[in-house]
This record gives structure tokens, sequence and C-alpha cells, in this order.
């Protein structure tokens, strides 16, 4: 034990200087913010990072074994029929004369939690750069879409979840009959409401309808389950509506995750037109 | 026991509580009432140490956890730094090697953490900042306390305590 009693000179001024670096860095543009973080997690986490990696893969492995082979088996069984349908896709759009669609290649990763009261609006997943996960590649669970890549270091990545304040995606009821824009409900990561605005007033969604990603802004791929509609929860008179909407997928619940990677990102690329010079 | 001898000591139930951390929270679920291991290893730190080193540890910590959870940049490094700076004023103030007083001490901490993180770094408001700071805060500052307790009377000798009880 120190044997002095309360703080110093010294110890005062070290106090200011660190609380005046840490305003320093938080004023810092995000660049320059993420460029820090990314060359810590490079480098004085490494070893730590990958203790967490290996205890996340082994607990998943004894937690959640019959799950995922319950999961597997209902995947195989999807397959058989996602076959049959692929191939009159195919046949349809060559019919059309379009281009095949390339799929979005799916990347596994575990997820490693903080400890921090933010930990439910970003994430660290354990696939980087070398496992071929880009900036903006959507992050999928089994029940739902979860977020988006924002960061990506060489072994790492970094994920903003839905639950974040700047997390926006585009919208659909299951008959692609009408669209929104999903943001999250406020509240921070503790709630798994978002917000499904800008819903035209002609246009009236029922409680219990399932809302998934429309493909608008070339970063979600049509068709990823968002969340199930609970309700109006404010209209602009004549204008539009808003819903509330409980999420699919909790991120307090997930241990797994599948980066999406998608080597089409506009509807030029996938149609096959060059961009304009 | 030596100066030297004693500063590896201590080292090395800061190294346990940090690889804990990374090691047994996974293992703990959704880890939000899970004790936090590196804010405890930061307490027990400023225990032993001067509100300076305290402070510089913590921006260290803090740093860490920035990287971590990267929204809000810097707000992590302030809060573990005022606790830090805080923890070590207020042990010479007040530390009584008392069980209930440690325990309090450590409750704290993690309160003054996660009031600072999400009052100046934002990230959560009305319900949800109510639900965190009414029930997340308390449970993780109530095992964050039970832990600390277990490991003050585990590692009593090798950190120079003399625990009361």
């Amino acid at each position: 034990m120190v044997s002095e009693r309360f703080a110093s000179r010294w110890d005062t001024l070290v106090f200011v200087t660190c609380v005046g670096l840490a305003l320093t860095v938080r004023a810092l543009p995000e660049n320059a913010q993420e460029a820090v973080a990314s060359a810590v997690r490079r480098t004085l986490l490494v070893p730590f990072l990958a203790v967490e990696q290996q205890t996340t893969r082994l607990r998943a492995a004894y937690a959640n074994a019959e799950r995922f082979l319950a999961e597997r088996d209902s995947a195989a069984l999807r397959a058989i029929g996602a076959e049959t349908l692929a191939e009159e896709n195919a046949r349809l759009r060559d019919l059309l004369d379009l281009r095949a669609e390339l799929p979005p290649e799916p990347i596994a990763a575990e997820v490693l939690r903080e400890a921090t009261p933010t930990r439910g609006l970003t994430v660290i997943l354990s696939k980087g750069a070398l496992a071929g996960v880009r900036p903006l590649s959507p992050i999928v669970t089994p029940s739902g879409l979860l977020g988006v890549v924002r960061s990506v270091d060489p072994g790492r990545s970094v994920g903003v979840l839905w639950t974040h304040p700047d997390f926006r995606v585009g919208a659909m009821t299951p008959d692609g009959a009408i669209f929104g824009l999903v943001r999250p409900g406020g509240g921070g990561p503790n709630t798994m409401a978002m917000l499904l605005t800008g819903v035209p007033y002609r246009d009236s969604i029922r409680t219990g309808t399932r809302v998934y990603t429309s493909g608008f802004g070339g970063v979600y791929p049509r068709g990823i389950l968002i969340g199930t509609v609970l309700g109006v929860v404010g209209e602009q008179e004549g204008v539009a509506r808003t819903y509330v909407v409980r999420a699919a997928a909790h991120p307090g619940s997930v241990s797994h995750v599948i980066i999406l990677v998608t080597r089409a990102r506009d509807v030029g690329t996938a149609y096959g037109l060059g961009h304009p010079e | 026991m030596s100066r030297r001898g004693a500063g590896v000591r201590r080292a090395g139930v800061l190294l346990l509580l940090a690889l804990l951390h990374f090691g047994l929270r996974p293992w703990l679920g959704d880890g939000r009432a899970a004790p936090d291991f590196l804010l405890l290893a930061l307490l027990v730190y400023a225990i032993g140490a001067r509100p300076g080193a305290a402070a510089i540890a913590g921006f260290l910590v803090g740093l860490l956890s920035d990287a971590l959870r990267p929204v809000a940049f810097g707000s992590a490094m302030l809060a573990y730094a005022v606790v830090g700076y805080l923890a070590a004023w207020g042990k010479a103030v007040f530390f009584a090697e008392n069980p209930v007083v440690a325990a309090a001490f450590f409750f704290a901490g993690v309160v003054v953490r996660d009031l600072l993180v999400l009052v100046w770094g934002g990230g959560a408001s009305g319900m949800g900042l109510l639900v965190q700071l009414g029930v997340w805060t308390p449970l993780q500052g109530l095992t964050t306390a039970i832990v600390g307790l277990a490991v003050l009377y585990v590692f009593q000798r090798w950190l120079q305590l003399r625990l009361a009880g």
C-alpha cells in the first residue's frame, strides 16, 4: 500500500493530462479514431482477442452443439427445395436475358464481446480482410439481419449493429408492395424495437407482418428478415406512417454470425454494364 | 517480501484478471451482468498506486476498451482515467481494508464508469438509459464487487492487504 495520502500536484497534473488527451481523441475525425483503434487491435489486443476467440468457439461447441445440428438439418431440408427453385430461377433469368446474379459469399465469424454499457451497439468479429471481409458487408444470423461491417483489420472486423444510432436499412413487406426505411427505435442496446419510417400514408401494414430488406442502396441483399411489425407508432397526417418493429435478431443472444460479402455492389455491375466515364 | 517480488506478484494478479476478462466472460452468456474483470484489475491496481499512476492505467484500459467498442471513441479513456484517479484518491481517504467498504468501492467503480461512458459518450437514451443504469449497471456492479472481494481475499498477501473478517 502506498503511504502517501491524497493526490500531489504531480498526480493532479497527470490526471488533467489524461483527461485532456481523452477529450482530444474524442474530437478527432472518425478516420483518425478508427486508425488508432485498429492499431491497438492489431498490436496490444492480439493475444487477448485470440484467447477470447478460442473461448467463444469452445463455449459455442459445448452450449450450442444440439442447436447447430438442428439448424443444419433444417438448412439441409430447405436446400433440397432450394435447388429446384435455383434452377427455375436461372431458366427464367435466361428467358429474360438477364445476367446470372452473383450471390453473396457467406463468411462465418465469432462475435467477441466487451463489458462496457454500450457493448450492444458494435461488435468485434473474428474474421477480417484476410478472410475476404469488406466494409459494408451485411452481418446476418439465422434469425435475421444483425448489422453491417464498418471497418476491417487483417484478422478482425468491426460491425455496427442495428441498435447503433447511425444504422439504416431499406425495408419492404413480404409481397414487395410497401417500402420504408428501418432505423433503431432509440434507447440504445437494451431495446429490441426498430422503427419503420416513411411508409406512404395510403398504405397500411398489419400487425404481425414481417419486414425484409428491400435491396435498395446496394448494401443489403434483398429478402433478409429484419423484424415483425408491432403497430403504428406515429404518422404525418396524409403523408407517411411510422411503425414499430420488433427486431428478428437480438444482439445479446448472438455468438456466431454470417458476414455476406457481395461481389456485385451496384446495379451497373450486377447487370454487366460499365461505369460511365 | 522484496519490493520487486511484490510488484511481480501484483502484476501477476492483474494479468490473471485481464485473461479472465477475455477467457471467462464468453462463458457468461450475454454478459451484461457479468463482472468486468478489466475494471476490477484497474481498481485493484489503484488500491496500491498513486492517483496519477492510476489515472494513466485507467487511460490505457480505456484505450483498449475504446478499441474494442468504437462507439464515441475516447469516452472510455476519459471514464476509466477518472475512475482510476478517483479510486486511488478515494482509497487514500477512506479505504479501510474493510470488506463492505471494499465491495462498495468496486460497485462504485462500475457505476461511475457506466455513468461517464453513457452520459458523455451517448449510445443510450430514454428508457434504454434508465434500464441500463437502473438494472444492468447495479447488477454488474454487484457481481464485480463479489468477484473483487474474492480476489482480495485470495490474493491479499500478494497485494499486501489485510482484509478484516
